[in-house]
């Protein structure tokens, strides 16, 4: 569940204010925002993933006021709670697929079995990967790995920045149904930013920015 | 998973940046560690080397090369003192032993030391196998020396002439061994004792070819050891060959020489008025060996010192060297470290990592270079051994590896601190939205 309240933020050195429309997620709720590049997407789903802080509004995400948390509560609930999903950089480059997985969890402080890791991988097609290093795997594998990145940990959320933006039309439509069937799978709310109007009729919950 | 294998994984993924820290921090550490322990153990050495000597007696000359010549045997004597002017000291009462040596002979290399009983009291040396020597023409062997040329007790050998291994005419006259010692780590080892007799005998007897070789050649010394009386040099490759041969032409008796005397006191109050007294009243001059080999730790200091700044210099680069890498390895892997920060990671857990990282370049560098330098000790030591016939006994000063380890940890912490304080500061939100 996450509401938004009269949400606005400024960069420290930027006169822009950012003003966002108040959001209403009940469980397991999709939401597609879709706005031009510059609008303020990636800062709203920043927001959300509490990478960064609101300057004024309120952010509630299960009933935590995410915005008064402190710095080491909200690192905390972003490793639990959160998983992020982005368009290029998915994974840690020293780190093997699986000890990617692992650092995860471990970050997230999360414990999750190794035969439920091996399911994921599998789901996703990307088992025959685990112990290959992130710079040799292909785009399409390393999207994938994004996406058990941010499903790992069984977070209430995920968020995903342009996860498509950079895949052909046939990966595209993989990748949107992967997040969307995973999403449900672990009863999360799936919120996407993009401005790739190929996966516009996929949602029926829609943001324009 | 955890910091640690994350931080292992992180070295290892970069193996160039790695190499080059690792390889300059141990060069330097090698370096100084070498330094300070070649340094101390040649103090050491030399001092263990004085054994009980509180002062030297010979012929005038300089007094460092009489120390060298007669308590470290490294050197050559300063010339001859008649025994009857020598014995006048033996009465003093503030003298506790005096102890007369000559020498001029060697056996490959291996001094020959004309003496009493009381010469092996001064290093301690116990016999190990044997007797001690009664008669002329006898010797007992230092442990080296037994070691080196495996005498058994019985077995006889011909002395050479002079004090190195080549150039001297072989005598006639064969020794035999009596008696061997037990290791002393002191020159004593390297040391072939007979009595005093022994010298002047087979001195005596080879009167004749000895005297062909009498040039008088003094070229060789600036010292003022030309004062020495009756002295008698004769250059040959690697120096001046002190002889003792000037007794034979006066027979046994009253006209015997000695190359010096060695002597320990009674009571540190003769160390101020002995010597002073010796030096003025007399041909003779006395040298203090601590006080000589102070002196001589003056001048091997200037390039014991210039080495261990230049080993500073280097770990100082080395540590630039482990800062740079840090600082690209923080810089390149922003967004890994703003991944982990996504993942739940706080500041502290990636501060953590990059210290590991550190820690593991310094550890790493830090057991090669002590090793570099145990293998560069141990070998400048088997040269030494080789060259001066002497055993160093090889010290790790475990207070200074300390403080070089203290140092190397401080200047590493000091750039790991340099290098990641980038981290504390990350935007992670605008790292993230600043994808490639």
């Amino acid at each position: 569940m996450i509401r938004t309240k009269r949400l606005t933020f400024k960069y420290n050195n930027e006169d822009t204010v950012f003003k966002f429309p108040d959001i209403s997620l009940n469980k397991g709720q999709n939401l597609l925002v879709l706005g031009k590049s510059g609008i303020g997407k990636t800062t709203l789903l920043h927001l959300l993933g509490g990478l960064l802080r609101p300057m004024d509004g309120s952010i509630e995400i299960d009933q935590v006021p995410v915005h008064s948390l402190s710095n080491k509560e909200l690192d905390r609930f972003r490793g639990r709670n959160i998983g992020l999903v982005f368009q290029s950089n998915h994974a840690i480059q020293s780190l093997n697929v699986i000890e990617n997985l692992k650092a995860r969890l471990f970050f997230g402080k999360k414990t999750i079995s190794q035969t439920v890791i091996i399911d994921l991988l599998e789901q996703l097609d990307i088992l025959e990967c685990k112990n290959k290093k992130v710079r040799e795997l292909s785009e399409g594998q390393l999207q994938r790995l994004g996406i058990a990145m941010a499903m790992v940990h069984r977070p209430g959320i995920i968020l995903a920045d342009e996860p498509t933006s950079s895949l052909d039309d046939d990966n595209c439509n993989k990748v949107i149904q992967l997040l969307i069937e995973q999403a449900e799978i672990n009863k999360a709310n799936l919120i996407v930013i993009t401005h790739d109007q190929r996966i516009k009729p996929l949602f029926t919950n829609k943001l324009e920015l | 998973m955890n910091i640690w294998k994350i931080s292992i994984r992180n070295f290892r993924f970069k193996p160039l940046y790695t190499f080059l820290g690792i390889l300059t921090l141990s060069v330097s550490i090698a370096l100084l560690v070498g330094i300070q322990q070649m340094d101390k153990s040649f103090r050491n050495q030399l001092d263990n080397n004085l054994g009980e000597i509180d002062m030297v007696v010979g012929a005038k000359g300089s007094p460092l090369q009489l120390v060298l010549a007669s308590v470290l045997h490294i050197d050559n004597p300063t010339g001859n003192i008649p025994f009857e002017e020598a014995k006048g000291l033996m009465n003093n009462p503030m003298i506790d032993k005096a102890v007369p040596i000559s020498y001029g002979d060697n056996y490959k290399g291996y001094r020959i030391v004309g003496t009493t009983h009381d010469f092996p009291v001064f290093y301690n040396a116990v016999i190990k196998e044997g007797r001690s020597m009664e008669n002329p023409m006898e010797v007992v062997l230092g442990a080296t020396v037994a070691e080196k040329f495996g005498f058994q007790i019985g077995d006889t050998f011909q002395s050479s002439h002079g004090l190195a291994e080549t150039g001297g005419h072989e005598h006639a006259a064969p020794l035999t061994v009596v008696g061997v010692y037990e290791p002393t780590h002191k020159v004593m080892d390297r040391l072939i004792i007979t009595g005093l007799e022994t010298i002047w005998e087979v001195h005596h007897h080879e009167e004749g070819p000895i005297d062909n070789e009498h040039e008088v050649n003094d070229d060789h010394e600036e010292d003022d050891h030309h004062e020495a009386k009756e002295e008698h040099h004769h250059d040959e490759e690697n120096g001046v060959h002190e002889n003792n041969e000037k007794e034979h032409h006066d027979d046994q008796g009253p006209g015997q020489e000695i190359t010096s005397l060695l002597v320990s006191f009674r009571n540190p109050m003769a160390l101020l008025n002995i010597p002073r007294t010796i030096n003025e009243n007399t041909n003779m001059q006395a040298a203090l060996p601590k006080f000589e080999l102070e002196r001589l730790y003056q001048f091997t200091g200037v390039g014991v010192k210039t080495i261990t700044w230049i080993a500073y210099a280097i770990l100082v680069i080395s540590c630039i060297t482990i800062f740079i890498s840090l600082y690209r390895m923080v810089r390149d892997r922003a967004f890994d470290l703003a991944l982990m920060r996504s993942y739940g990671a706080n500041r502290f857990q990636l501060v953590k990592m990059m210290v590991y990282e550190g820690f593991m370049i310094a550890g790493t560098a830090f057991i090669i270079g002590v090793l570099l330098s145990q293998i560069g000790v141990y070998f400048i030591f088997e040269m030494i051994t080789d060259q001066y016939k002497q055993t160093m006994s090889l010290q790790l000063e475990y207070k200074e590896l300390f403080q070089t380890a203290g140092l190397v940890v401080l200047m590493v912490l000091l750039s790991i601190a340099l290098a990641i304080y980038p981290i504390t500061k990350m935007n992670i939100s605008k790292i993230l939205s600043h994808e490639k």
